[in-house]
């Protein structure tokens, strides 16, 4: 019994190392649920509602949430409220930034090359 | 949640650039394999392209020789061809994205708009964490090379 104490805690602390913010944003229904929270705290059960699946589903996608450092959650008398910590989302935008200038880095070197194609053929038209 | 279905805001990029040559010019550049072989692919990468068939249904296959000896593969398959205005291609090797490449006429320039569509939201945040990893990964080469250079300056 204490190994399966020990296993279940290590796993979880495996699985904690695991969890950044964009497995907390690879989800569709935790995305909906940061949309949710984003402009204010919502209770556990009334994000629970707003969805097709378990309650049990619901706390299990706040848990990764609150994992993964984007959401708290606070007790209020017996309610348990979610607030959004969106700071960490900016690490996903300057991500996407990083790619978006792979593509344009592409764009520069098409740029470059036609620069050079074109001075190729005007020399060879003045020939 | 109400706009999940129809919003593509969270797995699209667009791009553009107004490009100094007549659009007869940049479209060769971008459709013959001759040119585009000079300027796919990222710094320090040269590219080998065995098929392009540019028209509908024809398939584009470009392999991408990375600095460090990797090959990467991309295969794609054009969807949509109007000459001098639109190339639509589906890369349907990883990471899948639907791009589309539209060419508008501005006297002797070309403005080119670059948009890509990622097949869903995780696949497109999958592609940033990976692209965030390798990154990661040159930055950690460099630093190693770095601190190799100042180990030898100290012998």
């Amino acid at each position: 019994m204490l190994a399966l104490i020990f296993a279940s805690t290590y796993l979880h602390i495996i699985m904690k190392a695991r969890r950044d913010v964009y497995q907390a944003i690879a989800d569709p229904t935790r995305r909906a649920i940061i949309g949710m929270i984003a402009d204010q705290p919502h209770n556990v059960n009334s994000i629970a509602e707003k969805f097709e699946v378990s309650r049990q589903a619901i706390s299990l996608h706040v848990r990764i949430l609150t994992d993964c450092g984007l959401v708290i959650v606070k007790q209020r008398g017996r309610d348990r409220f979610c607030e959004a910590r969106l700071d960490r989302l900016s690490e996903v935008s300057a991500w996407v930034d990083r790619y978006r200038q792979h593509w344009e880095s592409k764009i520069d070197a098409l740029e470059t090359y036609i620069d050079k194609l074109k001075k190729q053929r005007d020399g060879k038209q003045k020939k | 949640m109400e706009n999940k279905k129809n919003s593509t805001r969270d797995r699209e990029l667009t791009l553009s650039r107004k490009l100094n040559a007549p659009v007869e010019l940049v479209w060769e550049a971008w459709t013959k394999p001759e040119h585009i072989a000079n300027w796919w692919g990222p710094d320090g990468f040269t590219n080998t392209i065995s098929t392009m068939d540019v028209k509908p249904g024809g398939e584009w296959n470009l392999v991408m020789h990375g600095p460090d000896g990797r090959d990467y593969d991309n295969k794609s398959v054009f969807r949509e061809i109007v000459l001098h205005k639109k190339i639509v291609y589906e890369h349907v090797s990883y990471p899948k994205f639907i791009a589309t490449i539209e060419f508008e006429e501005q006297g002797e320039a070309t403005f080119i708009t670059w948009h890509m569509l990622f097949a869903s939201a995780e696949e497109f945040i999958q592609v940033v964490k990976t692209f965030k990893a390798d990154e990661g990964l040159k930055q950690n080469i460099e630093k190693l090379s770095q601190y190799l250079t100042g180990m030898n300056v100290k012998n």
